[in-house]
């Protein structure tokens, strides 16, 4: 069961780095060992979740405002989605993080991978969530609230999203559409098979923004991903199954490709 | 000596190494061939006068195309009229382990008690699978052995509370034709399987190792049955190994060499590192650990003809190769799988197999 969290594990910080100054959300519970999680939120903005509430258990976590999002001013300097993650990796290096793991939703997917691609070793597993690296060409229609939840959601009744700003969902939108590229990059699609790092990309079986049949594309260009299908959720996986999104994403920040081979044990009474 | 057929059905066309491999490699013509070619290698194994026809259990590659054998002994009811069918077998720690009592059933009933049971523990990659616990793997097959017994046994209506089963109700329908149940047979290369099966009465299979340490495995298997008051009998111990015979030893040879199969290969075990890794760590391998190393390092065919690893020659070659697996191993069962993935060569050397050797391995 998922637990509604009435004390949030985060705090809010802010840290400059290429000449912005980014919110960030960060949790930081006794160490567990593992590398620090870096999260990129997607094209709805900065928001946490139960599944980011249930890591923050286990795992420091720091989520990013990504500069033009939510309360920060509109973003025109970021040029392309390189030039954006070279910001994020900026902010990363400036918590003088040198080792981490990165977790990118929809929109933030695409970025977390850019990331990747600039950070080589640094980054020790690569978690996206419905993203966006591969997209169709066609977009279903979100125009009024009850379309978007419709789209976004298989569940609304769990977690719903909370209601959003209309200034600031245009400014949002504005850097989204500007920076996000074709729906099938040639350019970035010819340097992902040098990823090596352990990528796990999640999608929802109801997932009409980035469907699953999308899935396959990343087995075929990253270098070293494996796919996750949510079962019974939608674009906002971490909202209608945090659990089950949850569960996953822990056994692989926890075990990387080895998550494949089962720990959980069998016996019913000893 | 007895001989078995074994035939995992191998997907016949290129496919990417590796485990698990991409369905988009799978070509549905070349996949419908293979099924079909297996299905008369192993009618043709009848027709021949092999003791046993063989299949097994593995999945997600062109290894095999028998995820499930039950559904190939299915269809060897229908075409194998007289050789004992044996499934070698289930990998039962990762399968409903009634479902496993009750198709034995049924293949038993259709052939009249003709079906050999094995109940494997299967290769490491195959507790991926069904997302089954590898640590437990050893423990769950004893508790479905148990279990798979009952179920053919008990006249009555049962429930059954183990560790990693539960049933409010067992009642297998149709019973085994066998009494009083089919012969059983496990795979057993480690000490840990050995003793296992030693003390379930059970036969011991050996595969995909080399003769030193299926000897050395028979051997501690015999004589833990006898520290428990009962001594296994020839066929009770299998070996399970590649064949090819052709007419002259340099045939057999260029046939290996034409088809690749004399290469080196990495076996499914090894085909994934975060597979093996992971199996490794969960203590898979027991206290053979060290010893799996050796059976599935990869070799070229001079190396495994060496090992025992498989008899590849002329029919007196070959026939020199089968008295040493014979004498160090005490193997009553040899069970023989194609080597050569060319269809009109796999054909001959079965048959050469059959009218030259056969006759031999019977009279001893």
């Amino acid at each position: 069961m998922a637990e509604q969290c009435t004390v949030s594990a985060f705090v809010e910080r802010k840290v400059d780095a290429d000449s912005f100054t980014i919110r960030y959300l960060a949790a930081s519970p006794q160490s567990n060992g593992t590398d620090p999680l870096i999260c990129i939120h997607g094209a709805g903005g900065l928001r946490l979740s139960p599944m980011h509430e249930m890591l923050a258990r286990t795992h420091r976590l720091v989520a990013f405002e990504t500069p033009g999002f939510g309360s920060s001013p509109a973003n025109e300097r970021s040029r392309d989605m390189a030039e954006l993650a070279a910001t994020l990796c900026a902010a990363v290096a400036a918590l003088g993080i040198r080792s981490y793991n990165l977790m990118g939703t929809s929109f933030g997917g695409n970025l977390a991978t850019h990331m990747a691609l600039q950070e080589g070793e640094k980054v020790q597993s690569l978690i996206l969530l419905s993203p966006a690296v591969f997209r169709p060409a066609e977009r279903p229609a979100m125009g009024t609230p009850e379309q978007r939840r419709e789209v976004m959601h298989a569940h609304p009744e769990r977690f719903p999203l909370a209601p959003s700003n209309p200034e600031v969902d245009s400014k949002q939108e504005t850097l989204v559409r500007r920076l996000i590229g074709p729906p099938r990059d040639q350019t970035l699609e010819g340097k992902l098979s040098g990823l090596s790092v352990p990528t796990l990309v999640v999608f929802g079986t109801e997932d009409r923004l980035t469907p699953p049949e999308m899935a396959r594309f990343y087995r075929q260009h990253f270098g070293n991903a494996h796919l996750m299908l949510i079962y019974d959720a939608a674009h906002l996986v971490d909202l209608d199954r945090p659990e089950a999104v949850t569960e996953v994403v822990g056994d692989f920040l926890a075990r990387k490709e080895r998550f494949l081979v089962s720990e959980r044990s069998g016996v019913i009474h000893p | 000596m007895k001989a078995a057929l074994f035939n995992p059905i191998r997907y016949g066309g290129p496919a990417p190494a590796g485990w698990p491999v991409a369905p988009s490699a799978y070509d549905l013509e070349i996949g419908r061939r293979s099924l079909l070619g297996g299905l008369e290698n192993l009618r043709l194994a009848d027709e021949l006068g092999f003791d046993w026809v063989t299949v097994a259990e593995h999945h997600y590659a062109g290894f095999s195309l028998t995820p499930n054998p039950m559904v190939l002994a299915g269809a060897l009811t229908q075409v194998v009229k007289r050789a004992k069918i044996a499934l070698l077998g289930p990998t039962v720690p990762i399968l409903n382990p009634v479902r496993v009592a009750e198709e034995y059933a049924m293949l038993d009933n259709l052939t009249g008690g003709r079906v050999i049971a094995g109940l494997l523990r299967g290769t490491p990659n195959e507790y991926v699978t069904y997302n089954i616990n590898p640590a437990e793997s050893r423990d769950r097959f004893e508790e479905a052995l148990a279990l798979i017994r009952r179920a053919w046994t008990e006249p009555e209506p049962f429930g059954w509370q183990g560790r990693f089963y539960q049933y409010r109700s067992v009642a297998v329908w149709p019973r085994v034709v066998q009494t009083p149940y089919p012969a059983l047979y496990m795979s057993g290369s480690s000490p840990e399987s050995g003793a296992m099966a030693a003390r379930n009465r059970i036969g011991l299979g050996l595969a995909f190792t080399t003769v030193p340490l299926a000897s050395q495995a028979a051997k501690f298997y015999r004589e833990e049955a006898n520290k428990l008051g009962w001594n296994p009998s020839t066929n009770q111990v299998l070996y399970r190994m590649g064949f090819h015979v052709a007419e002259t030893d340099e045939q057999a040879m260029t046939d290996m060499v034409e088809s690749g199969a004399a290469k080196p290969h990495v076996g499914l075990t090894m085909a994934n590192k975060a597979v093996l890794a992971g199996a490794m760590s969960s203590g898979y391998f027991g206290k053979a650990a060290e010893e799996q190393k050796e059976r599935v390092a990869p070799r070229d065919a001079t190396e495994r003809i060496e090992k025992g690893q498989i008899l590849l020659g002329s029919p007196e070659t070959v026939w020199k190769q089968i008295c040493r697996v014979r004498d160090e191993v005490g193997a009553g069962i040899l069970d023989l799988f194609p080597i050569v993935p060319i269809a009109d060569r796999t054909r001959r050397s079965i048959e050469l197999f059959g009218e030259r050797l056969l006759p031999r391995l019977h009279e001893n």
